[in-house]
């Protein structure tokens, strides 16, 4: 069966026609809203598995057909509604439906305004789906936008204490990221004669589009442009500040998907748009990317270390692990060769790129089953002060291994998803810049740091130091049920990484080649402080 | 022989699987049975104990494939050692009658499962004996390789689950399951007080100063147990550096719950965070070395393997080829890529793959990084003391049979890829890990500590070995090491078991009479350790046996370290500017011989001390004696016979190519390796000196705590600050402290408030502008753009009110207005039309 763009449109916009039918509910029939929101995620999840079953492995390009589906969409701008997906999108998309399918059993927390909260809930949904499916960059644009509204309020209105601060500082940081974004847009919109065609931008930029080009310039201020609007998303340093404050005031739901999806786009981004757009300014900015990237890891672990806030913590980590994915991207080597530049680390590359990618769907996996660990014991003390836990495995023994698990997760553990997308793309950057890779490796101690002290402070110990003592019950079945599929989908990952690698390898070494014609195409004289800066020959 | 290595792969495969089924079903005990119930120690033990049954299967199936064993002894002769540098080592063997349709067959099977890399010529089974100059016309199996299934690929580049089989895999396999079974047999004695649903912690405090109270957690001790085996039998079994990596880690985060197991203990939280973080710190120079090995060899698998039906090198063979040697140009390596049927050879013309020499020094010393953290040596072993804290039995299995040893293991392995310079390097820091634990051990008054730093020590010697190019020896005191040293902690687990949790030595004192089959199973042990023979029985078991045997009779350590010795005087010999690595190692043999007696003396020997804890004192029940004995009997024979005998025989089968003729000074360093026969020919003088020194030690200790000929008290006075200097560890402890714990908490502070004071601080800032914008912008509007609107407003106004007067309400004077408007307005249009 080839998914139709019916098919796919059902898949974004079933959480919308979820979200329509919620608001005929009575407000009071709570618990009918909170099953009934969390059949319309685990349909839309089995329509992803679907989607999944139905992927060609051996087809690089997009699918189901080469330039997406599509119908028209506002004719006079040549803007379309088109829809398609390729190993690139399609794990993004799983991790979504299935991110969003576990936060909607963790949304049994929220004791307020529940029609509205499940409304934008799913709302929410729509608008991660479709970014990851969209292949035309005004109706990406249009996602993203619709995205950034339900997640607004959903921090604004069911936030903690300081969630009014918090909401405002997401929005402004991400709205400045869509005004750049928007700007890039109009450049490659007037520079292709009004194409928002992604995949002919892309052909444009590798020069296999007569009559139009992007110059050298355009390029590199482009892609300074998407990959600061990307940046914050991701949140990478120096623009990660929103991403503590939003984490710690929003509710555990949205945190996971906060960390769990909402992260990815910013990675996503990048690999979908700014990559193959701009290949002369990918390669321009490559030692800065691997820089901020190295950087995002080392401060990031810095500043988990010193956090006494539980969540907080768990945010920091998160800036920590997204750091690889900036890294594994960007250790593109180009050497020249009889005039032409050329990839001198195409393999290692490329692995960096899986790596990254991976490294995505692992921390959308880790970072969600953490952050809902950190709800479960909120929910029960209401406070997350590290210093006034201790001793929860005696207490909460079920609950306290699952957390084990998850933070081992989150460590790195070999065996379990976080190694296999950090160790693959610290691995491929020694070919790129033996520095900045022993930098990044050295985060492994760190990282050890930070997770096993706070395990050591809230779950080992003797006894309990905090308040609310007497509510401390043991872990129930639901929220058993999420934290086992997550550990088991961490375990799974860890042990078979091919699962995700078999699917997104052929899309992202077409990529990896595309934008080394791209560079070529573009006759650019390359030298930069990167090759200088490595010891390969 | 494909069929061979699949054959074995399998047997250690299921052996390697087992314990983690084990731990599937063990670690949901609380669920399924009671916390009264063995049910769960019993499946590890039927785990661990197949695992067993299944290696020594693979040991016969090998040993009658290659006579590694049941011939070793006539290979051993030393004048045939030479013909040992012809067994190809890693997986250099020929493939030449691999029939690539099979593993063509085999890789459409989807599992990846290509067995080659290894063939034996029809002579095979004539055993290593066999083999002589004509090697070359009788290929022998050095070791089985194969792939499970591929992790990741990347174009040219694989990441893949292997298997790499020789003789010391099959013997690693066959020592952890061995001893662990052992080991675990003695734990369900050990900890059978956890066999309750109240628990008291007599060492866990809650606030109000009352013992924690908590059910019992003997399951979950078993469940922690099996998931230890099977990553121990993962880095054994492993196929590729990466694979040993990922159970490396798997073996940390193991240690790390064991260590922690009484999870109310803040000392042992404590410690076991501090097991898991040093160890990442030698993970971090693990990493290195990979990233380096990966990006200049493109593969981590140890031996060859093939891509499409092509052969193509493992890392062995790249560095090494089939002949040992480096193919050195300039300043670069030349990987050895060019070759096929095992002989790899460096290209002769056209593209070659080099590495610089400098980055293979930086490789091998990263990945012996890791080895320095795994295997408590210095700097890095200040973890491994701390990690007593685990029960009993954890220190036996954990920290000083298996986990700590891998780092030997690993040494061993990766030996082919170490240079010169890293030789070097290994060996010093053996060297001088395996003084400063055994001066340590002298002070130490906690029964454990003393086995601990002993464990440190002997693992520098073993470290010492392999960096002294006696690569069989090292892993030959391994082994030995493994059943005495796992022997005696189970002892001093007897010993807390039966004095109620007192490790104090100088409480103990006359504890033989109360536990005897304890004492006497130690005192094996600390004989063994000491390195004691009966000096001049040479002669008379060589009569005894037809000059089979021509060794003293000693127990196993006694052979191991003269092995050890032996080698660094040859060693010094022929380098006599690093003299220390013989002198060290061989008063570090006395110090050995002294702090072991004094163990046994102070804890056994002797008037009771303590009557209080003598008097409750009883032997332990059967189920923990009887592995006593079992493991006595090994740590006494199981290297009977020296380097002749069959334990050492069968590790020299897979002893590096090239090894055995010595290596003469190249590189940097200037280093020669001695020859086996070198090694041989100064034995007889080693092992004496080495003895005079055992016994030189033991002498002492039977003088100072035995007939008290001088009471230490004094001694430790006359010397307090040395004493307080060992005392205190070397001050490693606090310098480490003050060198990098508290520095990255100052740091990990900087970045949160960087975050708090810089980058919100600009953030607000901006706002704070823009707000500021926003009430100037406010003003003006309110004060100029209002005013002006106003302004124009009033205007306005009043414009209509003197207007007004033409608002008369008369009719004519409207349609007045009207025409002439109407006239001007054309008249206007007329005038500036454009012109068509």
């Amino acid at each position: 069966m080839e998914p139709s763009l019916s098919f796919l449109s059902l898949l974004i916009f079933l959480p919308t026609i979820g979200a329509l039918l919620l608001v005929g509910f009575n407000k009071k029939a709570v618990e009918a809203m909170r099953f009934f929101t969390f059949g319309v995620t685990f349909l839309t999840f089995l329509l992803s598995v679907v989607l999944w079953n139905n992927f060609d492995a051996s087809n690089a390009g997009i699918q189901p057909a080469a330039d997406g589906i599509s119908a028209e969409w506002i004719a006079s701008w040549n803007i379309h509604y088109r829809l398609g997906y390729d190993g690139i999108s399609l794990p993004l998309v799983m991790l979504t439906t299935f991110t969003t399918m576990l936060a909607a059993l963790a949304s049994w927390s929220i004791n307020k305004l529940h029609k509205g909260y499940f409304i934008l809930f799913l709302l929410l949904e729509t608008g991660m789906l479709g970014v990851f499916l969209a292949l035309d960059f005004f109706l990406f644009y249009v996602f993203w936008e619709v995205m950034l509204l339900p997640m607004y309020f959903l921090i604004g209105i069911w936030g903690g204490p300081r969630k009014e601060y918090a909401a405002i500082k997401f929005f402004l940081y991400t709205l400045a990221g869509s005004v750049l974004m928007l700007i890039a847009m109009l450049m490659f919109y007037y520079g292709s004669g009004g194409q928002f065609n992604l995949l002919e931008l892309g052909r444009i930029a590798q020069g296999k589009s007569a009559g139009h080009s992007f110059d050298e310039f355009t390029q590199i201020v482009a892609f300074v442009l998407l990959f600061i609007g990307f940046a914050i998303k991701v949140p990478s340093f120096p623009f990660h500040t929103w991403l503590p404050d939003a984490h710690v005031e929003a509710p555990t739901p949205i945190s996971m998907i906060l960390a769990g999806v909402l992260l990815k786009m910013g990675g996503y981004g990048i690999i979908r748009i700014a990559f193959p757009l701009c290949p002369v300014g990918a390669h321009y900015a490559a030692y800065w990317l691997v820089a901020i990237g190295v950087i995002s890891i080392i401060y990031g672990a810095f500043a988990a270390l010193a956090q006494t806030d539980f969540k907080r913590l768990v945010a920091y980590s998160s800036v920590s692990h997204m750091g690889y994915v900036i890294l594994g991207m960007a250790v593109w080597y180009v050497v020249p060769e009889n005039g032409i530049s050329v990839t001198a680390n195409r393999d290692h590359w490329l692995m960096g790129m899986n790596g990254a990618m991976f490294q995505m769907i692992a921390h959308g996996v880790s970072s969600a089953g953490m952050f809902f660990m950190v709800g479960v014991i909120y929910d029960r003390v209401h406070h997350r002060d590290l210093n006034q836990f201790g001793g929860l495995a005696g207490k909460m023994p079920l609950y306290s291994g699952l957390a084990a698990g998850i933070f081992f997760a989150g460590l790195g553990l070999p065996g379990m998803c976080g190694f296999i997308g950090e160790v693959f793309v610290v691995l491929s950057a020694w070919s790129f810049s033996p520095l900045l890779a022993i930098i990044a490796a050295s985060g492994v101690i760190l990282t050890a740091g930070y997770i096993l002290w706070t395990m050591q402070r809230v779950y080992l110990g003797s006894e309990y130091k905090g308040p609310h003592a007497e509510d401390i019950t043991p872990i129930n079945g639901r929220e058993a049920t999420v934290g086992f599929v997550l550990l088991g989908m961490a375990i799974f990952l860890g042990v078979y990484p091919a699962f995700i690698f078999n699917v997104m390898d052929g899309s992202m070494a077409q990529l990896v080649d595309s934008m080394e014609a791209g560079l070529q195409a573009a006759g650019v004289a390359i030298n930069t402080a990167a090759q200088q800066a490595s010891l390969l020959p | 022989m494909d069929s061979l290595g699949y054959e074995l792969s399998w047997y250690l495969r299921i052996a390697w699987l087992l314990p983690l089924l084990g731990f599937a079903i063990e670690v949901f005990g609380g669920y399924w049975g009671t916390r009264k119930t063995k049910t769960a120690a019993y499946l590890a033990i039927g785990c661990i104990a197949a695992g067993f049954v299944l290696s020594t299967v693979a040991f016969c199936r090998w040993n009658a494939e290659t006579g590694a064993f049941s011939h070793s002894g006539e290979a051993a002769v030393h004048e045939e050692h030479a013909s040992l540098r012809h067994i190809p080592f890693a997986g250099q063997a020929a493939v030449a009658d691999h029939a690539e349709g099979h593993a063509a067959e085999h890789a459409e099977h989807g599992s990846g499962e290509h067995v080659h890399g290894e063939h034996a010529s029809d002579g095979a089974e004539h055993g290593g004996a066999q083999h002589d100059e004509h090697h070359a016309e009788h290929q022998s199996i050095a070791a089985l390789s194969g792939t499970i299934y591929t992790l990741g690929k990347f174009g040219d580049l694989e990441v893949s689950i292997d298997y790499y089989i020789d003789s010391l895999t099959i013997l690693m396999f066959m020592m952890v399951t061995f001893i662990a079974t052992c080991i675990h047999i003695f734990a369900v004695g050990y900890m059978s007080d956890e066999l309750t649903e109240d628990y008291v912690d007599h060492f866990a405090h809650t606030s109000d100063g009352h013992h924690v109270h908590r059910p019992g957690r003997f399951y979950r001790f078993f469940s922690y147990f099996s998931l230890f085996s099977f990553s121990m039998l993962g880095i054994c079994f492993a196929g590729n550096i990466f694979q040993v990596f990922v159970f490396w880690e798997l073996v940390g985060i193991c240690s790390y719950l064991l260590i922690g197991f009484y999870t109310e203990r803040k000392s042992a939280n404590v410690a076991a965070n501090k097991a898991f973080i040093v160890n990442r710190v030698g993970d971090f120079g693990f990493i290195i070395g990979l990233m380096i090995l990966w990006t200049y060899c493109g593969t981590f698998k140890f031996g060859d393997y093939e891509v499409d039906g092509h052969e193509r090198p493992g890392l062995f063979s790249m560095v090494r080829g089939h002949d040992g040697e480096l193919a050195q140009q300039g300043s670069d390596v030349i990987l050895k890529t060019h070759g096929h049927d095992g002989h790899w050879q460096a290209p002769q013309e056209g593209e070659s793959k080099t590495i610089p020499y400098t980055l293979l020094v930086v490789a091998g010393l990263g990945v012996f990084g890791g080895c320095i953290g795994k295997s408590a040596q210095f700097p890095l072993q200040t973890w491994l003391p701390d990690a007593m804290e685990g029960p009993t039995p954890v220190s036996a299995l954990v920290h000083s049979a298996t986990m700590v040893a891998a780092g030997v293991y690993l040494a061993g392995r990766f030996f082919p890829v170490f240079t010169t310079e890293v030789l070097l390097a290994i060996a010093y820091v053996g060297c001088i890990t395996l003084f400063i634990a055994a001066t340590i051990a002298i002070v130490a008054t906690d029964i454990k500590k003393v086995l601990a730093y002993s464990t440190i020590s002997q693992l520098g010697y073993m470290m010492l070995a392999i960096g002294l190019g006696g690569w069989a020896a090292g892993l030959f005191h391994l082994i030995t090491h493994a059943f005495f040293k796992s022997l005696m902690f189970l002892c001093s687990g007897s010993v807390i078991h039966g004095c109620h949790h007192e490790q104090e030595m100088p409480k103990m004192g006359g504890l033989r009479r109360k536990m005897p089959i304890t004492a006497y199973t130690m005192l094996v042990g600390v004989i063994a350790i000491a390195g004691l023979a009966i000096p001049g029985t040479g002669q008379l078991m060589s009569l005894l046996t037809f000059g089979a045997v021509d060794k003293p009779l000693a127990f196993s350590g006694f052979h191991s370290k003269d092995a050890i010795v032996a080698t660094a005087l040859a060693y010094t010999q022929l380098n006599p500017l690093h003299f220390l690595l013989f002198l060290t190692p061989l008063v570090t043999a006395g110090i050995t011989a002294f702090y072991m007696f004094r163990l046994w003396f102070y804890t056994f020997a002797g008037d009771p001390r303590d009557h209080h804890v003598y008097d409750h004192c009883h032997e332990s029940p059967k189920v923990m004696w009887v592995p006593l004995v079992v493991l006595s009997f090994f740590a006494a024979f199981c290297a009977a016979n020296g380097e002749q005998g069959s334990l050492f025989g069968m590790l020299s089968f897979s002893e590096p190519v090239g090894l055995a003729d010595g290596m003469t000074a190249t590189g940097t360093a200037a280093i020669a390796v001695p020859s086996h026969h070198a090694v041989h020919d100064v034995h007889g003088t080693a092992g004496a000196v080495a003895l005079l020194a055992a016994v030189l030690g033991t002498l002492t200790a039977y003088l100072l705590y035995c007939r008290k000929v001088v009471d230490p008290e004094n001694i430790r006075n006359q010397f307090s600050g040395v004493y307080n200097f060992l005392v205190e560890k070397w001050q490693f402890d606090n310098l480490y402290d003050a060198a990098f714990v508290r520095p990255s908490h100052s740091v990990a502070r900087w970045c949160a408030a960087c975050d708090r004071n810089i980058f919100d601080a600009i953030l607000h800032g901006s706002v704070k502008v823009c707000i500021w914008v926003a009430t100037i912008d406010r003003k003006f509007d309110e004060g100029i753009v209002d005013g002006l609107v106003n302004l124009i407003g009033n205007v306005t106004r009043s414009v209509g009110l003197s207007l007004s007067v033409f608002q008369t309400g008369r009719m004519r004077q409207y349609v007045m207005f009207i025409a002439v408007g109407v006239v001007t307005l054309f008249a206007l249009l007329f005038a500036f039309m454009p012109k068509a």
